[in-house]
């Protein structure tokens, strides 16, 4: 027995040995720890963040939003010129190559572009409609002809599942690319890819900015549990992690090995209202509902002081954010009585909880306290996350707490999504207000941005005072990084520049 | 190093406390959750779902003896309150399988043939699946609650009572008082429930307080996967669960209803033991 132990001791040693080897080895190799993996290669099959936030390395777009998140930068596309009616878009493609070194041309570019209008399996394709013909006119310039002057378009170019994508490789075998892409035009390519573990990355010598790459590679690896993935940080075997919880900030903060860094995001957290439920029809009674919740209470509690009361669907720190938007103040014993004259005194609502979702659910326990005291039952109703999105697009609820984060700079998307009265009821409240409507198609044809503003304030005044919606908080991105890393960072879009990042 | 080395000499500490020691105590437990359950707006200093943004978090103190959780809730008071609904998972998710199980085995059993080929099929499908697979896809379909959670466990639990009970009326059948019994022109279900029931029942009574340990754990582990109790009512599984982010720097709003489960769960595992020696039912 002894001499066992002791065998097993210098294993151990060993072990120990050769896998500080292999940390030391892998000197310049970033890794990040996140909830879930990548679930697609192919930009265009994708909606997620998680996946998102990988393509941005890995593919390059025409056009970039900056680190500010607020201003659009030339990405491939050296310059543009848009034509007097707003219809003709002539874009002079940079001298660059993919990964494999053949050169990106604006063939690949028109591709790329039409591919997501076009391709059956694109979640997109709805938001590229606009675009009549995009064809390469010689190799270097790509023309594009929109149906109708639309003021967003640009900043649509920028997101990342509309990246320029090899035309060849693709074509090679479009399933073969999701898994793993043979080129790319980003700063990184896709080494390995071992599913529901980890992607591993490696850098692109061919990157038309390679010597602003620092970083011999990144590895994104799946940690699913918040408090394992701060743990592995704090030992030193995570470089670094997202998805801080808001609980852990405070203690993170004190570790002198890490630096916690907060970022400026566009996620805002609202509750949603069935508008066709009952009682909810009625404007007092949804004025009521927002008067008896308490946000900053939730600020404190839900995000430990992290988070900012938010008083509009836009953002905070986002184009065309109205900040003098009206707040309706926290007040339960008026909220209550203006639901006994809107003849709504024995409210009681169905709200749809994420089980497992430990922010959602604790802000389910407050609000069901919150609205009690204005004399509304609320009956919590924890469903898996799978099931509660088909309830709330059947419109199986009564209030629900959901979260957006912006995807693109200009705020046509998400208003299109939440009050343009588009294909999802927008986004499943089913308000329905044919003033807001008429201003949200107006806004996006409007091309002077001061009269833009102008329609964006008073979309925002309107929304407000119909509680489309009730606004809940503004967050930031929470990220934790050891202090030998430099330039982690997170534009208010979520895209990490990797580019720029430094590991000592 | 043989895995021998590592375990407990088997049984080891039950001939330490003896047989009466280990009833007294099984008893004692159970009785004292049990008052506490009953007297609970007595004991508890706070309201168990009173939330208090001013005090959250707070360790354990002279005020709040166990701490407050994220919400400023006294968690004394929550585990006091909850001894209630676990109890009541505890006691219903036997009580129902028990029933329905002892019924089925004491037929099948007593039957034989058809009747009994019919019933031990239908326990093996069940046994077929795997128990909390089985109880969490039944309560998904008939949604969220306590009241799902009884049902599951109704649907599920009473196989391991009716194999339990089969088997001694299987064998107490033949037994003299039951032949004489027969001859004796009494009814079957005079032989059935006065005669061999009450002989073949011990095994199935020793087994059910066993048989709590494990619902009282899977009725707080539904909880804690949302699809048991709902908030803000307080549950020793679920005050678990609501813990779980908090574990590294607020330990005391996980620690102290994990332990309640701990010490129910030992206080019933306990118990059975003692009965089974008392009974001369041997596992």
């Amino acid at each position: 027995m002894n001499r066992k132990w002791k065998s097993i001791g210098f294993a151990a040693f060993a072990a120990a040995l050769s896998l500080s080897a292999s940390f030391a080895e892998a000197a310049g190799v970033l890794t990040i720890g996140r909830r879930e993996d990548s679930t697609t290669f192919d930009p265009i099959k994708s909606a997620q963040n998680v996946d998102n936030w990988v393509f941005s390395n890995v593919f390059d777009v025409l056009i970039r939003v900056d680190k500010s998140g607020t201003k659009l930068e030339p990405g491939l596309a050296e310059s543009w010129t848009v034509s007097d009616d707003g219809l003709t878009y002539t874009f002079k493609i940079r001298d660059a190559k993919f990964s494999d070194g053949s050169p990106i041309t604006a063939e690949d570019a028109a591709f790329s572009l039409l591919r997501i209008r076009d391709n059956e399996g694109s979640l997109w394709s709805d938001s590229y409609k606009i675009v009549e013909t995009a064809e390469a006119t010689d190799p270097k310039t790509l023309t594009v002809k929109l149906k109708t002057p639309s003021a967003p378009f640009l900043s649509t170019l920028a997101l990342p599942n509309v990246s320029v994508l090899s035309k060849k490789a693709v074509e090679a075998g479009e399933d073969a690319f999701a898994e793993l892409p043979t080129a790319s035009s980003g700063a990184f390519t896709v080494k390995e890819w071992r599913r529901g573990d980890r992607v591993i990355l490696e850098k692109n010598p061919n990157f038309w900015q390679a010597d602003r790459v620092k970083l011999d590679g990144v590895e994104w690896i799946s940690v699913p549990d918040d408090n394992t993935r701060m743990l592995n940080v704090q030992a030193g075997q995570l470089d670094t992690a997202i998805f801080v919880p808001f609980s852990r900030v405070e203690e993170l903060k004190k570790d002198a090995n890490l630096s916690v860094l907060i970022d400026t995001s566009t996620r805002e957290d609202h509750l949603l209202i069935n508008h066709e439920h009952g009682a909810l029809a009625k404007k007092e009674v949804r004025q009521a509902v927002d008067m008896a919740i308490d946000k900053k209470a939730i600020v404190d509690t839900v995000t430990f002081g992290l988070g900012t009361v938010a008083n509009s669907y836009i953002p905070k720190g986002s184009l065309y954010h109205y900040d003098a938007n009206y707040q309706y103040p926290y007040d339960p014993a008026k909220a209550k009585a203006m639901l006994a004259e809107a003849g709504a005194s024995d409210l009681s609502l169905n709200y749809v909880v994420n089980a497992g979702n430990e922010v959602d659910e604790q802000i389910a326990v407050l609000l069901q306290q919150q609205l009690s005291k204005a004399g509304i039952t609320v009956n919590l109703q924890k469903v898996d996350p799978s099931q509660s999105w088909d309830m709330l697009i059947a419109g199986d609820y009564d209030i629900s707490v959901m979260y957006w984060t912006n995807d693109i700079l200009d705020p046509d998307q998400k208003t299109t999504f939440v009050l343009g009265h588009d294909t999802n009821m927008n986004y499943m409240t089913r308000y329905k207000s044919d003033k807001v409507k008429d201003l949200v198609a107006a806004a996006r044809l409007e091309l002077d941005p001061k009269k833009r503003e102008a329609m964006y304030a008073e979309i925002q005044k309107t929304a407000k005072d119909d509680v489309h919606w009730v606004d809940l908080y503004y967050s930031p991105y929470i990220n934790v990084a050891r202090k030998n890393v430099e330039n982690f960072y997170q534009n208010p879009l979520g895209r990490f520049f990797l580019e720029d990042t430094v590991k000592n | 190093m043989s895995a021998g080395a590592m375990s407990l000499p088997s049984a080891g500490w039950k001939t330490f406390l003896g047989r009466r020691t280990m009833l007294v105590v099984g008893v004692s437990i159970l009785l004292l959750f049990l008052i506490m359950a009953i007297a609970a707006p007595l004991i508890a200093p706070y309201d168990p779902i009173l939330q208090d943004g001013a005090s959250r978090l707070q360790p354990p103190s002279l005020l709040h003896p166990f701490g407050t959780d994220n919400f400023g809730r006294d968690i004394l008071s929550r585990i006091v309150w909850g001894a209630r609904i676990d109890l009541q998972i505890a006691f219903l998710g036997v009580a129902f399988p028990f029933v329905i199980g002892t019924v089925v085995g004491t037929i099948a059993g007593f039957f034989g043939g058809i009747v009994d080929a019919v019933f031990m099929r239908i326990v093996d499908i069940i046994l077929a699946f795997p128990f909390l697979v089985l109880m969490l896809s039944i309560i998904t379909i008939l949604g969220p609650g306590l009241s799902s959670f009884y049902i599951a466990m109704a649907l599920v639990g009473w196989v391991s009572y009716a194999r339990l009970i089969r088997a001694q009326i299987l064998v107490l059948k033949t037994s003299d008082y039951a032949v004489a019994a027969v001859s004796l022109g009494f009814g079957r279900m005079r032989i059935m429930f006065r005669h061999l029931l009450p002989n073949a029942i011990a095994g199935s009574i020793v087994f059910s307080m066993s048989d709590a340990v494990l619902v009282l754990l899977s009725g707080a582990a539904v909880s804690y996967l949302g699809l048991g109790v709902q908030p803000p009512v307080a549950e020793w599984g679920v005050m678990v669960a609501e813990g779980q982010s908090f574990i590294t720097t607020a330990w005391w709003i996980t620690l102290f209803p994990g332990l309640s489960i701990v010490f129910l769960a030992f206080g019933f595992s306990i118990l059975g033991d003692a009965l089974g020696e008392l009974l001369g039912v041997h596992e």
